[in-house]
């Protein structure tokens, strides 16, 4: 990490020394080799859908002579539902991983519901998700917006701290007890956006179970009538910035203040009142920080590594990486009235995201100026066994939720339970995101896996044996199946010496099928 | 063919060598050799955690000639002078060995975010996961490398699956939990589904279509490699017989004692003598906000019997020095008896004992006032709980983890160990 962070530096330095500006289609004195087809195909499946080509995918694409293949593949898995649903999904875990309570998994269908009805308009608003979510009313299992209050369990410093974090990717919350150590967040900035949502609260309700919670605002009276002075779950209808020194002393009230743009509002204001002016606040064009933080996020997530090394830590005194770029891709989105989908497809037209990959560790490769590889996400590795094993999720699903009993649980859903052991933060450094040796397990001796490998029963397998005699054939279908690409020379040698060497055909291919699906390269994305 | 695998001494010499080259500062390469030092020592520790808040009352804090007492009776113990609730005749029994702390107190009366506190040391908070007591223990305790860990995963939780508060949060996935749904199932995709012969061809076919990745993202296809060659270490071991508690003489499973928890510590034992660096096992239903004292009267004839088979076997076996066995929950209970005959929820005051690990037994650290309600006599916060397992445990709690906003959090924020338990 510490030498990481170093190498990073130096490089960075040179970078900044020689000045080389990737902007996206400005000719660049040398820019970095694109990837082939089959590569750029699959990457851009992966990102935008969520699963790998298939088969036809594969061959039409590679066969197109269009000048325009690439951008017109973009547009069509943009237009695609998939996307809004993947990224829904991606999303969640942005929230879910910091939560506080692991009650709040309880929404997390709601919450995909919210996410992927925006997503899935033709202008997919970033500015309408912020507005909705930090305003957000009502019942979490009917209303996905309330996710981050939720999540946070309605407490207003870590409320305040995640608005802030996804929304402006400014870790405003190192300010909550001191003044930011390396940034200029005094500790009273903290408080004065914290300001803005005292009066958020989370109201039990008498039924059981997911229901149990409704976010309502409170703009009369005490909270927590009857609780004793030293709880602290008491609150008054404004925020206190508690006193370092003594704790137990009354804290000093504070009025709601923007620390980007120094916007206020008088004490008194209602809760609603507060929650729509700092979202106005916060997606306005005067303030940059909204479409830099999300440009920033969507950049590290397709490209690989951002403008700035955080996914989610940006600021006025971090210096970024390719700037022009940056403010480009900001201006775009924001005059694109904050459309994801603009986004998506300005970064994906760049040479940087079309570009061959490089390791991360190779010391040539620009940071943030060239592709490089990623592990896949939970949501997008579940999706691509589901394909290449040829299983419906659906089915399966049904199965699965009988003998659970009921839906209640974290892992009461296939995908839920892969995501349990397969799941990451995505606010994780890239560099620090390893695997843990329950997922090599599932991959390897997974029951449910096991089963639709098995060559002699109806399994896609089972089919594809059946209906095609030559080895050959078998051997590049399932490259193509797994890996999105055909075998080459090399692999289909090695696969009929393997049928060769074992001599019973289906389990010689059900070994063949297991190596590609537990190989690195079905795992990573290049 | 095959190279020959490095040993350990090879492998801390290359890292270390990396190290130098990679100008990774001197102090990462002196933790690491530490830790090395650490595990020859065999050093461990097992957490009983009594899920949804234990009372104190009925446990090991009796209160005496107070109307809160609820008509719970206390009992003579081992130590004179020590008593306990009288649910607990078998834990009275080893009490020489237990170290009670009276005097926990924090302000945390939320399950999940007590639950947290209780494991982590810290209050939840959105800009860093905090890694929890194993995978501290665990990670101080070893490097990623199979030499240094074992065949078998070095923290491993018996039947708390699917809660947040355990992981190895910013420390990385590689320190969560290997969770086991309970004691007597084997663990999960642990056998393969193939002969080991055939799987062992499977993954060299798997590194011969590799070859074309690996050769493009060496770093990538080196980690994938690593961590199938650490999966299938661990499920060809030998050790991994320890799983199975059913091989363990009838004698000694007879003073286990039956019932899931049970197995769980005898489990817990087995998996410790095996190289794992720390084993959670959970009892459930400590909840008790109707008829408490009916539902810690069963719960503690699960818990009672089998807490102190394992300290008296581990005692027996030689291994009570380096192991340190916590019994706690998140919080205790309300001193009032509600009108449901139950306990809620009270941070405020409550409990927790320790065992082993060069902490000093029959020793009664703090206690409350009369009505068992305010901390009367030495408080202990939970980082000084948590300073107090460092301790024990040869860590030093000031050792600073970057989390991914780089800040650097310390194993334990503040606080100051027990002293006078060791």
């Amino acid at each position: 990490m510490a030498a990481n962070l170093l190498i990073r530096h130096v490089l960075l330095a040179v970078v900044l020394a020689t000045a080389v500006p990737l902007v996206a289609g400005a000719a660049s004195p040398t820019p970095p080799p694109r990837c082939d087809d089959a590569t750029f195909l699959r990457r851009a499946t992966l990102d935008l859908i969520g699963r790998q080509p298939t088969p036809d995918e594969l061959d039409a694409f590679v066969a197109s002579r269009s000048s325009s293949k690439r951008t017109d593949l973009v547009n069509r898995l943009l237009a695609d539902p998939a996307w809004a649903t993947n990224w829904s999904r991606y999303f969640r875990d942005v929230i879910f991983y910091r939560r506080s309570d692991d009650r709040v998994i309880l929404m997390a269908r709601s919450l995909e519901t919210f996410l992927s009805g925006h997503l899935a308009q033709p202008v997919a608003r970033w500015d309408d998700i912020a507005r909705e979510m930090i305003t957000a009313l009502g019942a979490p299992t009917e209303h996905g917006e309330t996710a981050i209050i939720m999540a946070q369990m309605g407490e207003t410093s870590d409320i305040t701290a995640e608005v802030s974090r996804v929304f402006t990717g400014i870790q405003i919350q190192c300010a909550q007890c001191h003044d930011h150590f390396t940034d200029r967040w005094k500790r009273n900035q903290f408080h004065e956006l914290a300001a803005f949502f005292p009066r958020v609260e989370i109201k039990r309700t008498s039924s059981d179970g997911p229901n149990q919670f409704e976010v309502v605002s409170r703009d009369l009276g005490r909270r927590g009538r009857g609780m004793k002075a030293d709880n602290p779950r008491r609150g008054d209808l404004e925020h206190e910035m508690p006193d370092i020194d003594d704790p137990a002393k009354p804290g000093t009230v504070m009025q709601p203040k923007f620390f980007l743009t120094g916007h206020t509002l008088p004490l008194g204001t209602s809760d609603q009142e507060r929650r729509e002016t700092v979202a106005r606040l916060i997606t306005s064009e005067d303030n940059p920080w909204f479409a830099r933080a999300i440009v920033n996020r969507v950049w590290t997530e397709l490209v690989g590594d951002g403008f700035y090394d955080g996914i989610d830590d940006l600021g006025p005194d971090r210096e970024p990486r390719f700037p022009e770029q940056l403010d480009e891709l900001c201006r775009k989105f924001v005059t694109a009235d904050h459309d994801l989908k603009a986004l998506f497809r300005a970064v994906m037209a760049t040479h940087a995201y079309q570009a061959k990959a490089r390791p991360r560790t190779d010391a040539s490769r620009e940071i943030g100026g060239t592709s490089c590889p990623q592990r896949l996400r939970a949501d997008q590795l579940f999706s691509q066994v589901m394909l290449a094993l040829g299983i419906d999720e659906e089915a399966i699903t049904a199965r699965f939720g009988k003998q659970q009993g009921g839906a209640r649980k974290l892992t009461s859903t296939p995908r839920g339970a892969f995501n349990q052991v397969f799941g990451y933060d995505p606010g994780l450094p890239r560099d620090e995101i390893a695997g843990s040796i329950p997922q090599a397990l599932l991959l390897m001796n997974g029951k449910a896996l096991a089963r639709a490998l098995d060559g002699n029963r109806p399994t896609l397998l089972g089919r594809v044996l059946r209906e095609e005699t030559d080895d050959r054939a078998v051997a590049d279908e399932l490259h193509v199946r797994t890996l999105a690409r055909h075998a080459t020379p090399a692999e289909i040698a090695v696969c009929l010496a393997h049928v060769r060497a074992t001599g019973d055909r289906a389990e010689a291919f059900e070994d063949i099928f297991w190596a590609l699906i537990n190989s690195a390269e079905f795992i990573y994305r290049k | 063919m095959p190279t020959p695998m490095p040993s350990r001494r090879d492998l801390l010499r290359l890292i270390s060598a990396a190290g130098a080259a990679a100008c990774i500062p001197p102090f990462a390469e002196a933790v690491s050799l530490h830790a090395a030092d650490l595990k020859k020592r065999g050093k461990a520790c097992i957490l009983l955690w009594m899920s949804g808040g234990p009372s104190q009352f009925e446990t090991f804090s009796p209160l005496e000639n107070h109307k809160n007492s609820g008509g719970t009776k206390a009992i003579a113990t081992s130590v004179p002078g020590m008593q306990f609730a009288e649910y607990w005749p078998q834990a009275a029994s080893v009490a020489d060995h237990l170290a009670v702390i009276r005097s926990m107190t924090s302000k945390e009366g939320s399950h999940p975010r007590a639950s947290y506190l209780l494991h982590t040391g810290y209050l939840p908070n959105p800009s860093a996961r905090h890694p929890a007591l194993g995978s501290i223990v665990a990670s101080q305790l070893a490097t990623r490398d199979a030499g240094e860990t074992g065949d078998l995963p070095p923290i491993v939780r018996i039947g708390g699956r699917d809660r947040g508060d355990s992981g190895g949060g910013l420390l990385g996935r590689q320190w969560d939990p290997f969770d086991l749904r309970d004691a007597t199932a084997s663990p999960d995709n642990t056998v393969p589904p193939v002969p080991a012969d055939r799987h062992m061809r499977r993954l060299g076919l798997m590194e011969q279509l590799g070859s074309g990745f690996a050769k493009s993202l060496p770093q990538e296809a080196a980690d994938h490699a690593g961590l199938y060659r650490r999966a299938t270490t661990m499920i060809l071991s030998p050790s991994m017989a320890a799983f199975d508690v059913d091989a363990e003489p009838e004698a000694v499973r007879a003073e286990y004692g039956e019932g899931s928890f049970a197995s769980g510590c005898l489990l817990a034992r087995r998996l410790i003598e095996h190289g794992v660096s720390c084993v959670e096992v959970v009892s459930n239903g400590w909840d008790t906000h109707q008829d408490n004292f009916e539902k810690v009267k069963d719960l503690a004839g699960e818990v009672d019997r089998p807490y102190a088979a394992l300290i008296r076997d581990l005692e027996r076996r030689g291994m009570l020095d380096d192991t340190l066995v916590i019994w706690m929950g998140e919080f205790g209970r309300t001193p009032q008896v509600n009108p449901r005959g139950g306990r809620d929820h009270f941070p405020r005051s409550f409990n927790a004992v320790l065992a082993g690990g060069g902490v000093a037994g029959g020793a009664v650290v703090g206690r409350t006032d009369k009505a068992g309600v305010e901390v009367a006599d030495r408080p202990v916060t939970v980082p000084d709980l948590f300073a107090t397992f460092c301790k024990s445990m040869g860590i030093d709690p000031t050792i600073e983890n970057m989390a991914s906003s780089g800040r650097p959090i310390k194993l334990v924020d503040g606080g100051e160990a027990v002293h006078e338990l060791f």
